[in-house]
């Protein structure tokens, strides 16, 4: 399934989403008078905000059948904006996991149906809620479904290679390891993700070819010794 | 668990996380879980020209998974430590 923005149109009959049943998708909590502004578009006007255990659901109120749905999944980020000169209404701003050849923000939206071809490639969506006050429990209730969506590779590298490999830089020399360590060597650090992208790839090249554990235990053994 | 572990003792300074899209947010490190999700309070974004637009929110979560790169303050490493928990790590497996 490709990632981002999706169009929702599976509406039961009492105006309320049908959620994936079987997979255990259940509903977390409502939110009344909530608008969605996608990319650099105008606020829709408003609709009702569903949080379920896996996505956020918004479905239109002025305008049945339209709405839109993203997985937490796919959800980078979310933040609490409330300074005017960011946005003129204080809001939860999310940014969208998008299409790669996503150029988005220019994007021409005047034609609903251009509009529609562009969601996969919308990266932020902001949530505007009529009562301001509740942004910070929506807030939470973000962080909590992200929570119990952590992403299907995340297991492999808690005790696979990934995560053992995926560790701290150190200096080339065994001396480093020892003597004081020049801090430098701790800025920047990975996090532990293989992203697939060149830099944490020569990052484990780098310690795959790296005898430096072993040197280490070695090491510490003649330091006692001392 | 060893990230899981080191990121929980930085709570409280500040950090700044680069992301996988070059976004980089500086912040005080609010809290992090197993998945390594990341919260942040007081941030404000590194390329503000950039960005404009997330000049300043006041807390923010980010996804585990996006996250490129955490710089740590000076002095939120302790060597000592951080050495005897890669060794323990790398001899447990």
């Amino acid at each position: 399934m490709a990632p981002g923005l999706k169009r929702f149109t599976d509406v039961a009959g009492d105006g309320t989403p049908r959620l994936d049943d079987a997979a255990g998708e259940e509903l977390m909590c409502v939110e009344r008078a909530a608008s969605v502004a996608l990319g650099s578009r105008a606020p829709e006007p408003p609709g009702t905000l569903f949080i379920t255990t896996r996505r956020v659901i918004w479905l239109s109120e002025a305008e049945k059948g339209k709405g839109y749905a993203v997985d937490f999944l796919d959800i980078t980020l979310h933040a609490v904006s409330r300074d005017p000169e960011a946005y003129p209404s204080p809001c939860l701003y999310t940014q969208i996991e998008a299409e790669a050849d996503s150029d988005e923000e220019d994007g021409d939206f005047d034609s609903e149906a251009n509009g529609d071809s562009q969601l996969p490639k919308i990266s932020e969506m902001r949530i505007i809620l009529a009562d301001a006050a509740q942004l910070d429990s929506l807030f939470d209730a973000f962080c909590h479904c992200a929570e119990l969506n952590p992403d299907p590779t995340a297991e492999e590298n808690e005790d696979g290679e990934g995560m053992t490999n995926g560790g701290w830089i150190h200096g080339d020399e065994d001396e480093h390891m020892v003597d004081g360590i020049d801090p430098e060597f701790f800025i920047p650090t990975p996090i532990g993700q293989n992203g697939g992208d060149g830099l944490s790839s020569s990052v484990l090249e780098l310690q795959i070819n790296d005898q430096r554990f072993e040197d280490a235990e070695e090491e510490e053994a003649r330091e006692n010794g001392h | 668990m060893l990230f899981f572990s080191y990121f929980k003792e930085l709570v409280g300074k500040e950090v700044t996380v680069e992301l996988k899209n070059d976004l980089a947010i500086r912040g005080t490190l609010h809290s992090v879980d197993q998945y390594l999700n990341i919260k942040l309070e007081n941030t404000r974004v590194v390329d503000q020209d950039k960005y404009p637009h997330m000049l300043s929110v006041r807390n923010c979560f980010i996804r585990g998974s996006v996250v490129r790169y955490v710089l740590l303050p000076q002095d939120g490493v302790d060597i000592d430590i951080l050495h005897d928990a890669t060794r323990r790590e790398a001899r447990g497996g």
